[in-house]
């Protein structure tokens, strides 16, 4: 259905004619979202359109168009930088303004003495970081890398990346947020709402900023973020990085005061030791499993082939034959990335002394020729930018990412098994990208100091192929059902999934959470909060009669 | 080739959003972060690369139609290239600049097309330049210098001033010292001055397709008479039609940037400088001649698939991704002027912010293209430099419209005019 | 009898039900300015079942339930009844420590655990939590946790909630959940430790972050009947110093210095008045005439844990002393004939009795709230400015200043110790409680704990806030029966 056209002059008058949009293929750029050809009717690629685009500039604009949007009974959708098929409209029969924060996109505060920034929606990580360095700091970058919104993962969407073992996860960084609800009334969180900056989240008494955001934010379904602020972590670094070398494997040079190490491991036990011995030597300003999301069997090979700017992946099948390359294949089929950063040569001289020392107690080692200078360097500037995320999708495009179950190393390494079993059974088909059943990426803590972690299954699949979308499809059916039938809860996958399904199928699986008692709850803040409905399902309840 | 052909790149876009900035491992600050002019400028996500691809997509669905938006944001772009690296950093798949300009082609084919556009194709047409000159007057630049007539003599290396050169009294020294550093190097060398045609390549951008194919095997056959091996120019724009897009019409000649051959002679000895020149400047990065301005590689083949779904090439598929652009010979030049000081913009080599007067837009859109330079110029002002260098006329041009309109005060100077000061 | 005892003893048992005079009385006041008011009966549940069995029963019948897990004495007014007629809930019973973990540096405990219970247990595995300064013997560990009382090591502050990580709730409402990882899971501690899940993530379930609300509630939302706390593991080497000043601005750039550069464990500021009375508390002398003792010092504890732990504590000395140096300090391993040793010892440990605020004169009253560090020379100023009109001597006032959240907020702590038998100086104080508070908030102080007359004005500021919160406890306690007539409620 199209907008009424008197609200849809209304939004013009809000935002300026120029920044209103119902073209239809202008509304067809939002309707399209990766992953949608996984779950949609006939593989679509795009998600329901909305019915108009919307891009205000400020904060009182954005209250505007969510009270229209409660006037007119229309679905009100945020997306800032907006990546996965959630960020678009999500039912046909839903009629849906999508609210484009990118006009909303200034830096507008870095306090330097209390060590925070205050960003719009539109800031992305790249950006306040170059900003922050400049001033001996930087912040968490989320593991979707540098192009991201800060807004968007700090409040309503998760927050773990590489750097969150030293530097914190987004959802403990996040100082006071200003948070336009549903209704378009203004909640400042924390010490914001009093009038006394933006240096705390907490509070006044219990924190508001709970029902913000929890394991998850509301993923654009309860009103819309319009700024926050970032607790910024100390970078001992230069000001500015200065990346040398040609496209596309940009070499960052490392400091004396820090070491760049690819760590592997025998097997997935002193895999998990040794990730809680770093939690306990407190060592690692970034901790990653980087580079094994190409696949174990294809990762040395694709990363040796990414930095040469000669070669392409076309020479990836001759690399392999080598045996040296078989070499360093089983040598680092277990591995990961751990990046030290000293505050003082001495400081860096004890960490590297206690790595050696965690090594030898676990039988762990560092990877020689991924510490060797080039690719030490290419992995310093992967991981302190993260501005090369989208090698998730290098081999045809698409990827979805199953498992990522959160936990405990030793909770997570029993889920390694069934994970890579899985994959390698959905991949024999030749359907999928057949990269090794290990393509596990995980952060080496989802939470600040460690104690928790993850591992995502990179699953590749090509969008332009239908067999190959209907192989991503089943893979995370058959993900569902592995992680069940072994006693595990269902991953990611099963997010990707419920967009696709009916309320109904998602009561369902609601019903048989733990505590459906948490999405009642849930339903009455939606109630209490967007008496309207004008926020989508993204934000979970269940009706009351269920469960 | 057809929009067709690049259906399965719109399949595969993942609208990571990469298109919109410089490759992120680059960005220094905020301000000068952003890649793409169109969708700083215009915002919705139909003006960046991603979008676009969307737009071919839902309209080879049928799911819309051309409409004066669709049009607004397919010509409201430069075709500055920068989406294509960025998004090339971690793809090896996809071919968005292409896919932008089959877009065009197809508006263009289909009767979508902008007035100012359509009068600067006709001046193509019926003067062999898109400025609406007169014709006769094409040559005019070089009166008083003595250079083979190729139109009539034979050589092997023919200078082509390109039409902004040829006409612009700003600029057209440019064209004048060129020549007189190839008579110096001794090169046996003609131009066609009013024999000269314009290279095409703007009307290519614009989505003129035949158009382009007309202008270009005009001017293939124009050398083949007079024997040319080697295509010498100073501007950015006909280098990168000569070198990128004639082959596919046929050329097979040799083609340099005046700085490649400023750049061979200082190598080889040929060239030195003796005046010192104490000036802070600036380089930008045509982006023709930059990221856009890699070397040519013939290939025809197809997709393949390995490892399952992973899509490679067979043969291979030459890798356009700015990483061979010319970057180097210019900063040598720069660096072997005495007394000369080169201050870096963030934005540099395959990251930099087009000057805004590519693709069309200078011609149809005159606000967007002077945005465009202006915020160029901010970036050069912020280094401290006293003069922004290039390497291309049209940068040039649309960089001292924006000191005119209200820009930062800086020299605006082509390299070739400091190589004169220098020598 | 009363009806109410009858049925309450059929809930908990006969020697579990109170309403001795004496034991009432000793609710009816706490140690702060509230208003006196008695409850009708004390209660002490054994168990998550009777716990669960109290909240139902005070919501079919209306009756008004207190939450308490600490002894007393109480200092906030958050125990003292809002109202007539409410039922003290004591938790002392349920003072099991459930589980301790060394691999996953995790404890699950019952709210009736207290630090000097814990901490030691704790040891025996190699752990240690991070601790708030000196609390009293009988201070409930989560009790401290979900007041967000301040703790002495902000390098572990990851969030200001830390260590407190996943709760299991009685609501309001009679409803039970487990907040965090741990409600995502089948709802039983064991067989979740048999999976190897430990309590870690505090986040969620879902989209709701249900221990937050639970945070700062001064049991308005609900009664926690466990907690999992994140330990961290036993320093293998200390080792203290002290950094003096004349002025606190001397100390404030260095501060952030030491935050930013996550240096130390245990860092705060202390005026002479505050380190003196913490010493003399602890029996030392030169607490008792402050000589020696400058104006102002800067504790810093640093600690070595795993592998190399003297070095890391050497490691630590130099990098803090080259910080030092550019701020022209210096590092201190002793002060007013007090060493760093015999500090750490004082304030790696709770206090002994009676609470050592009280030792002092036998009464206090505390301010405290958030804000940033460089703002506090200001508010300094502020509350001996209203001391000064008021005539209450500031050389008393003692001032800590608590670095949180690894130095992006600070807890600010200003200590007025007086005679209770003294009226005139009670008057004073109060008066200077009342007007100090009112224009420190003004100036931008967040009173994040909004206890006692500090919640109307906290509130009254913030109403967006209060309303949010009054949606949130319209769910969790839809009968108002959880501790009325606090904050906002």
């Amino acid at each position: 259905m199209a907008l009424a056209r008197d609200a849809y002059r209304k939004l013009e008058e809000i935002v300026g004619k120029e920044h209103v949009t119902d073209d239809p293929a202008f509304l067809d750029s939002y309707a399209f979202q990766w992953l949608a050809e996984l779950v949609r009717p006939k593989q679509s690629h795009f998600m329901p359109r909305p019915v108009a685009v919307v891009m205000p500039a400020s904060t009182e604009e954005v209250q505007a168009v969510v009270k229209l949007c409660n006037e007119y009974g229309v679905k009100a959708k945020p997306i800032s930088t907006g990546w996965y098929h959630w960020a678009a409209p999500l039912k046909e029969e839903d009629d849906t303004i999508q609210i484009d924060l990118r006009r909303m996109n200034r830096i507008l505060e870095i306090d330097e003495k209390n060590m925070f920034a205050v960003v719009e929606p539109y800031v992305i990580c790249a950006q306040l970081q170059a900003e922050v360095m400049k001033l001996g700091y930087n912040i968490n970058i989320i593991g979707a890398g540098s192009s991201t919104s800060i807004v968007a993962s700090a409040c309503a969407y998760a927050g773990p990346g590489p750097s969150t073992f030293w530097m914190g996860n987004n959802s403990d960084n996040v100082l006071g947020m200003e948070w336009v609800t549903p209704t378009g009334e203004i909640i400042r969180t924390g010490s914001l709402g009093s009038g006394s900056g933006w240096f705390c989240s907490e509070g006044p008494g219990p924190s508001v900023r709970g029902i913000c955001r929890g394991a998850l934010g509301s993923r654009g379904a309860m009103g819309v973020y319009t700024k926050c602020a970032i607790k910024l972590i100390h970078w001992p670094g230069p000001p500015e990085l200065e990346p040398q070398g040609t496209l596309p494997g940009y070499r960052l040079p490392i400091p004396d005061n820090f070491r760049v190490y690819t760590i592997a491991v025998p097997d997935w036990d002193t895999w998990a030791d040794i990730y809680y011995e770093i939690y306990d030597n407190e060592i690692g300003y970034i901790f990653h499993r980087q580079f094994n999301l190409a696949g174990a069997d294809l990762a040395p090979a694709l990363w040796l082939t990414y930095i040469d700017p000669d070669k392409t992946l076309g020479d990836i099948e001759e690399l392999l034959e080598k045996p040296e390359i078989k070499e360093l294949t089983e040598e680092m089929r277990i591995s990961f990335q751990l990046i030290l950063a000293g505050r003082s040569m001495r400081d860096i001289e004890l960490q590297d002394k206690i790595l050696d020392r965690i090594l030898e107690e676990t039988g762990g080692w560092k990877v020689k020729r991924f510490c060797e200078q080039d690719m030490a360097e290419f992995t310093n500037m992967y991981l302190q930018r993260m501005g090369h995320k989208h090698m998730n999708f290098v081999w045809v495009g698409g990827y979805l990412g199953s498992w990522m179950q959160s936990g405990t190393p030793d909770w997570v390494k029993g889920y390694v098994p069934i994970a890579i079993k899985g994959l390698e059974r959905d991949a024999a088909s030749g359907k999928l990208v057949q990269c090794g059943g290990d393509a596990l990426m995980g952060c080496g803590s989802q939470l600040g100091g460690g104690g928790m972690t993850g591992l995502e299954q990179f699953v590749s699949y090509d969008p332009a192929d239908p067999e190959s979308v209907a192989a991503g499809t089943q893979h995370m059916v058959d993900a569902v059902k592995d992680a069940v039938s072994n006693g595990f809860p269902p991953g990611k996958e099963l997010l990707y999934l419920q967009v696709g399904q009916k309320d109904e199928e998602i009561w369902e699986t609601l019903e048989k959470s733990a505590q459906p008692m948490v999405y009642h709850f849930q339903r009455k803040i939606k109630e209490a909060f967007d008496p309207n409905n004008i926020g989508d399902r993204m934000y979970s309840i269940l009706p009351e009669e269920k469960g | 080739m057809a929009l067709e052909d690049y259906r399965a790149d719109a399949l595969r876009c993942t609208r990571c959003a990469y298109c919109k900035w410089i490759p992120l491992d680059l960005v220094k600050s905020w301000r000068f972060s952003k890649g793409c002019p169109s969708i700083e400028y215009n915002h919705f996500h139909s003006y960046s690369a991603g979008g676009r691809l969307v737009t071919a997509l839902s309209l080879m669905e049928g799911r819309s139609q051309i409409t004066a938006p669709v049009v607004d944001s397919v010509f409201k772009c430069q075709m500055c290239g920068n989406c294509d690296v960025a998004c090339k950093l971690c793809r090896y798949d996809m071919e968005p600049l292409e896919a932008l300009h089959e877009l065009r082609f197809k508006l263009v084919e289909e009767g979508h097309v902008l007035s100012r556009h359509e009068q600067a194709i006709n001046s193509l047409e019926k003067l062999g330049n898109m400025l609406n000159k007169h014709r006769a007057k094409r040559g005019q630049w070089a009166e008083g210098l003595s250079a083979k007539d190729l139109t009539k003599e034979r050589a092997e290396v023919l200078f082509h001033a390109g039409c902004r050169l040829s006409y612009d009294s700003d600029l057209s020294q440019v064209a004048r010292i060129s020549l007189e550093i190839l008579g110096g190097a001794g090169v046996d060398f003609g131009i066609m001055g009013e024999g000269e045609s314009c290279c095409g390549g703007r009307a290519y951008h614009m989505g003129y397709r035949q158009q382009y194919l007309k202008a270009a095997e005009r001017n293939i056959k124009a050398w083949a008479e007079a024997g040319v091996r080697t295509v010498i120019t100073p501007c950015a724009d006909c280098y990168h039609t000569f070198k990128r897009l004639y082959p596919k019409a046929g050329s097979q000649v040799e083609v340099l940037h005046m700085v490649e051959f400023v750049d061979r002679l200082i190598q080889q000895g040929k060239l030195k400088f003796g005046k010192k020149v104490p000036m802070k400047v600036t380089y930008h990065d045509p982006c023709h001649l930059g990221r856009q301005g890699e070397p040519y590689v013939p290939w025809e083949g197809k997709e393949k698939k390995i490892f399952g779904q992973a899509v490679v090439y067979e043969p291979r598929r030459p890798r356009y991704n700015g990483a061979r652009g010319v970057y180097q010979p210019p900063r040598n030049i720069l660096g072997s002027i005495p007394g000369l000081e080169l201050v870096e913009m963030e934005r540099v080599k395959e990251a930099a912010w087009c000057c805004g007067a590519g693709g069309g837009v200078r011609e149809a859109y005159p606000e967007f293209s002077a945005w465009t330079a202006g915020e160029r110029m901010e970036e050069a002002a912020s280094t401290g430099a006293e003069a922004i260098v290039s390497a291309c006329p049209w940068c040039e041009r649309n960089f001292l419209d924006a000191t005119e309109q209200g820009g930062p005060k800086m020299q605006v100077l082509d390299l070739m005019e400091l190589v004169q000061q220098a020598l | 009898m009363d009806s109410a005892k009858e049925q309450l003893i059929s809930l908990v048992g006969q020697e579990n039900v109170q309403d001795a005079h004496k034991s009432l009385e000793a609710y009816a006041m706490d140690q702060s300015f509230a208003p006196e008011m008695k409850p009708r009966l004390v209660v002490r549940p054994k168990s998550v079942q009777e716990v669960q069995a109290l909240v139902r029963w005070a919501n079919d019948t209306r009756t008004p339930l207190i939450p308490v897990s600490s002894g007393s004495p109480h200092f906030h007014g958050d125990t003292v009844p809002g109202v007539p007629g409410a039922v003290m809930v004591e938790l002392f019973l349920m003072n099991r420590i459930l589980n301790i973990d060394r691999r996953n540096k995790m404890a699950v405990i019952e709210p009736g655990v207290t630090f000097e219970q814990l901490q030691p247990e704790l040891a025996e595995e190699g752990l240690r939590v991070n601790m708030p300064l000196l609390p009293r013997r009988n201070k409930s560990v989560i009790a401290s946790l979900l007041e967000r009382q301040p703790t002495t090591v902000p390098r572990y502050d990851y969030s200001l909630t830390e260590p407190l990580r996943n709760c299991g709730v009685v609501w309001g409402n009679g409803e039970i959940t487990y907040t965090g990882e741990a409600g995502n899971m089948p709802l039983s501690l064991e067989e979740q430790w048999n999976k190897g899940v430990f309590q870690v993530d505090p986040k969620g379930p879902a989209q709701t972050d249900f221990f937050r609300l639970l945070t700062g509630a001064q049991g308005s939302m609900g009664i926690a009947v466990w907690a999992s706390i994140k330990c961290e593991l036993l320093p293998g080497a200390r080792k203290l110093f002290f950094v003096p000043a004349e002025r606190l601005e001397e100390l404030v750039d260095f501060s952030y210095r030491v935050q930013r550069l996550r240096l130390g464990d245990e860092v705060m500021l202390l005026n002479r008045s505050l380190f003196a009375k913490m010493l003399a508390a602890a029996g030392e002398p030169s607490g008792l005439s402050e000589e020696g003792l400058p104006p102002w010092v800067m504790i810093i504890g640093v600690a070595g844990r795993a592998h190399f732990p003297e070095e890391r504590v050497e490691v630590q000395e130099k990098d803090i002393d080259d910080v030092a140096k550019q701020f022209n300090l210096t590092l201190q391993t002793e002060i007013g004939g007090i060493s760093g040793e015999r500090v750490l010892e004082i304030i790696l440990n709770p206090c002994s009795e009676p609470y050592w605020k009280q030792k002092h004169k036998g009464a206090f009253q505390d301010i405290f709230f958030l804000t940033t560090l460089d703002k506090i020379p200001q508010y300094i100023e502020v509350v001996n400015k209203t001391a000064g009109e008021i005539g209450y001597p500031s050389s008393q006032i003692g001032i800590y200043i608590q670095p949180q959240h690894q130095g992006v907020s600070h807890h600010c702590e200003f200590n007025l110790p007086f005679d209770p038998q003294d009226t005139e100086e009670k008057e004073r104080v109060k008066e200077m409680y009342f007007r100090a508070s009112e224009e420190l908030i003004e100036r931008g102080a967040y009173f994040s704990r909004p206890y006692g007359i500090w919640a109307d004005m906290v509130y009254r500021r913030d109403a967006s806030s209060a309303a949010a919160l009054r949606k949130v406890k319209s769910i969790f306690d839809p009968r108002g029966v959880m501790n009325p007539g606090k904050l906002c409620f």
